[in-house]
């Protein structure tokens, strides 16, 4: 192993210095703007275009900040780039991945929340054999086992059924199955999956289970920074919260503009699939306590729900210190009149 | 060196023709398609299933522009982990040929480190090298550089003890040797590995860029498959199948060039 | 690649031990030293506690992946050989079949794993088809270099005596071709579990790639590197078998 690390070690060298020569070839842009990166938590499309509107507006520049959006990818985990201090900014996982972090000892902190909602619910067929949550009782259900199995069993423990008794298997990439019939139940985010079962499957032949409805929440896409970060440079975290909510507002406000910027950037995707992304996010981010109190709201109520609900199946070995894992103090800074759409 | 010479002279290898016989199955693949179009149609196989050429040839014409570039960032990744790993290659042959205590300490652990799938470890890469056209080249590097320098060292073994003596005798010197007598020996199975490389430098810059990119085929491909978009998923299939076809090529023509050269010395 | 597994003195296989524990030595000293969190770099030790914890997890996951990749391994090696020996028999389908093999060899496998994952599922029978396609091809073209190598006299001869087709392929052409073919055999074995696992990762209800897909979600990465060195050892396992029937039953040299 030795050797790899050194050849690429080696690399890594050759590599940064042509990305100096590169850089020396750039003008040389004002000199007090500060380097920084935004990890998403997967591919570009329009469940971040906020950020995406931020950065091609200027509105990171006006800040004074130099930032580059870094897409994330199957097998990478926003919560390690950021605590290793590769990216400055992570909009990860979620509660879910924010608790299991902190339980690991990863240096990070939650400097706000997006989806405000559990952005995913549970699908049947209208016409199948589940009609209510307590039908899910020996039922074939997907769902990923990343926090949303936990949902699910709590919300199967408050009609009391044992999750066990249901066959719950892993949810991976395709819809398919559930199309097919294979599965009873099928686990869909609001603005992704879902768009593609009612496509295939159509809309009103759909029931949805709702996880707020059993008394549920599992906020979900969360902005990240690292410990050291939020200790040394509040003001660049401050800046960077303002220039977001601000390509947010924007993308809300001109949503055609926003999938323009989207699409520029992965021209492969499928606009009206876009167009509903983003309309969605729209609505997950607006909901409950971001309804008064504006965008990127931590709801301590709800994230401390989360967080007993993943103590109690086990998920993470204690509940988390809330106050240390979710810090509001950067968000609060932006009046909640600036951050209401 | 036994099994590095049997494992090397394994490596796929198929003779590329000359025009003339590229010609032919360019006829046959459009016959093909042709035949795959009409079928789809008379059958009604669902687009989910296999989507027509034309579907998919209709879709890359929708975005050029995309598949272009991703086209061209992928070209560049493998090309510089291709040459990186193939330069690597030769010179760790180089000196595990001259320093066997060295060869017999760690190509073992080159062995091994092959078996390790690189995908799983999207993070430490990430760490490492940043997010970069560099990070994906490393990756092309990593699992390309193997063949090179089993091949290299097979090659190396066919040349004749005698003839080093001789030039020895003629107080030739060992970078001398090298170049005049054990590098020439080693170019036709050096070029059956690069042929190899050339493929697998692909497949690294490609799950590369699963660790979190805006542009290039491995993007293109995750955002169709994560959107089930089939006929994205196929254009992709072709863009790549173009793109390693022409990397094969290029290195068959300078195998032809080089080879021929080398041989008339 | 099997210098490794061929040495045959005890001083080739005591150096390599050597290497690997100086290797180890380096890494537990460096992750402990520079006190590397887990997520930068674990140690070898806590690697090797993690392989004692989830052991009875590992241990299923590698029978699961072991079982996909042996699975698909046979039938791409008998595919790729029955495929190589059709070519070699009709000779018009050769030059339509083989550049058209290289190009669909030229693209990279993980290229086709979302199709295949979409046709075929999540379970077992996507991964065994992937290993089937990557391994298949390999075998193909070095049985078609393998079956290639007989030169024309010898065909000639044989046919002066009579033998028809089939036997010049079964008394000639195949046992030429046998070293070249158990050898693109013995690199197939490395790749089938690659395969295997990449395309779990992707999508699986188990195996190692699973076992790391989740792992990384859960923030594990001690779990992560014991799943990786279960995987490469099956790997080395599976290449030291077909190395170790091609010393014994090829002789060739």
């Amino acid at each position: 192993m030795l050797n790899r690390r050194n050849v690429l070690a080696a690399f890594a060298a050759a590599a940064i210095g042509l990305q100096g020569i590169g850089m020396g070839a750039a003008p040389a842009a004002a000199q007090d703007m500060v380097d920084a990166s935004l990890r998403l938590k997967w591919l570009t499309q329009a469940q971040f275009a906020g950020f995406y509107v931020a950065l091609e507006k200027g509105y990171y520049k006006e800040e004074g900040i130099n930032l580059t959006i870094n897409p994330g990818g199957p097998n990478l985990l926003t919560e390690n780039l950021v605590a290793t201090g590769a990216d400055t900014f992570g909009l990860s996982g979620g509660t879910d991945s924010v608790f299991a972090a902190r339980d690991k000892g990863m240096p990070i902190v939650c400097i706000g929340v997006s989806h405000q909602v559990t952005p995913f619910v549970f699908v049947s067929h209208k016409d199948g054999p589940v009609q209510t949550v307590a039908d899910f009782k020996g039922k074939k259900i997907t769902t990923w086992f990343t926090g949303a199995n936990h949902v699910l069993s709590a919300m199967l423990s408050k009609v009391g059924v044992d999750p066990k008794e249901a066959d719950i298997q892993p949810q991976q990439v395709s819809v398919t199955p559930f199309v097919d019939r294979q599965v009873d139940v099928v686990t869909a985010t609001r603005y992704n999956e879902l768009y593609v079962i009612n496509q295939r499957v159509g809309k009103d032949k759909l029931d949805l289970f709702v996880p707020e409805d059993s008394g549920v929440s599992f906020p979900r896409d969360t902005l990240i920074v690292s410990e050291q970060t939020a200790a040394e440079k509040p003001e660049l975290i401050e800046k960077f919260l303002r220039a977001s909510v601000k390509g947010w507002k924007d993308a809300f406000a001109n949503e055609k503009e926003a999938i323009d910027i989207i699409m520029k950037i992965s021209p492969t995707l499928d606009r009206a699939q876009q167009e509903f992304m983003l309309t969605e996010v729209k609505t997950l981010m607006t909901a409950g306590k971001a309804s008064t109190d504006g965008l990127f709201t931590i709801d301590k109520t709800a994230v401390g729900s989360a967080n007993d609900l993943l103590a109690q199946y086990g998920v993470i070995s204690k509940p988390v210190d809330l106050d240390a894992a979710f810090n509001a103090s950067f968000i609060d800074t932006i009046p909640a009149e600036e951050r209401r759409l | 060196m036994t099994g590095v010479s049997t494992s090397a002279a394994t490596l796929p290898v198929a003779s590329t023709g000359r025009v003339h016989a590229a010609v032919k199955p360019v006829l046959w693949l459009a016959l093909g398609l042709l035949a795959i179009e009409v079928l789809v149609m008379a059958l009604e196989i669902r687009p989910y299933y296999l989507p027509r050429p034309s579907a998919i040839a209709a879709n890359i014409m929708a975005t050029p522009g995309a598949y272009l570039a991703g086209l061209w960032r992928t070209f560049l990744e493998t090309a510089l982990g291709f040459v990186a790993g193939s330069l690597f290659g030769v010179l760790m042959a180089v000196i595990f040929h001259r320093w066997v205590t060295l060869r017999e300490l760690f190509f073992p652990l080159f062995v091994v480190s092959q078996t390790i799938p690189v995908i799983a470890f999207g993070a430490v890469v990430v760490l490492w090298f940043g997010n970069t056209l560099f990070a994906k080249a490393v990756i092309s590097f990593y699992i390309s550089f193997l063949p090179v320098t089993v091949n290299t060292l097979l090659g190396f073994s066919s040349v004749d003890p005698r003839q080093v003596q001789l030039m020895r005798s003629f107080g030739a010197n060992d970078v001398q040797i090298l170049r005049r007598l054990y590098l020439p020996a080693a170019l036709p199975q050096l070029f059956v590995a690069l042929k190899l490389a050339s493929s697998l430098a692909l497949v690294g810059a490609i799950v590369g860029e699963w660790f979190g990119d805006t542009t290039g085929l491995g993007v293109l491909l995750l955002q169709a498959m994560y959107n089930e978009n089939v006929v994205g998923i196929w254009a992709t299939i072709v863009v790549s199948a173009c793109l390693g076809m022409g990397l094969y090529s290029l290195v068959s023509l300078a195998e032809r060039k080089i080879v021929f050269w080398g041989g008339e010395q | 690649m099997s210098a490794y597994m061929q040495s045959d003195s005890a001083r080739q296989i005591g150096r390599g031990l050597a290497g690997a524990l100086l290797v180890a030595a380096i890494w537990e000293l460096s992750a402990r030293g520079l006190n590397l969190p887990a997520y930068v770099l674990p140690s070898v030790t806590s690697i090797l506690g993690g392989l004692v914890n989830d052991a009875a997890s590992l241990a299923k996951a590698a029978r699961y992946t072991a079982a996909e990749s042996f699975a698909g391994y046979v039938i791409g090696c008998l595919v790729g050989m029955a495929a190589a020996v059709l070519v070699t028999m009709i000779p018009a389908a050769r030059s339509v079949v083989l550049p058209l093999a290289t190009a669909i060899n030229s693209v990279p496998v993980v290229a086709y794993s979302p199709l295949v994952l979409l046709w075929f599922g999540m379970g077992m029978a996507s991964k065994i088809v992937m290993v089937a396609v990557a391994v298949s091809f390999t075998i193909f073209l070095s049985t078609i270099a393998g079956l290639d190598r007989v030169d024309r006299k010898s065909v000639d001869l044989i046919r002066s005596f009579g033998a028809g087709r089939l036997a010049v392929l079964w008394r000639l052409r195949l046992p030429t071709a046998l070293p070249l073919i158990i050898a693109g055999m013995r690199v197939s074995t490395v790749r089938s579990v690659i395969v295997a696992i990449v395309t779990e990762m992707l999508g699986a209800y188990d195996g190692l790639g699973w076992i790391i897909y989740q792992a990384v979600l859960q923030i594990d990465f001690v779990k992560v590197w014991a799943a990786i060195i279960v995987a490469s050892s099956i790997s080395l396992t599976f290449f030291g078998a077909i190395s170790f029937i091609e010393r014994r039953y090829v002789f060739w040299r």
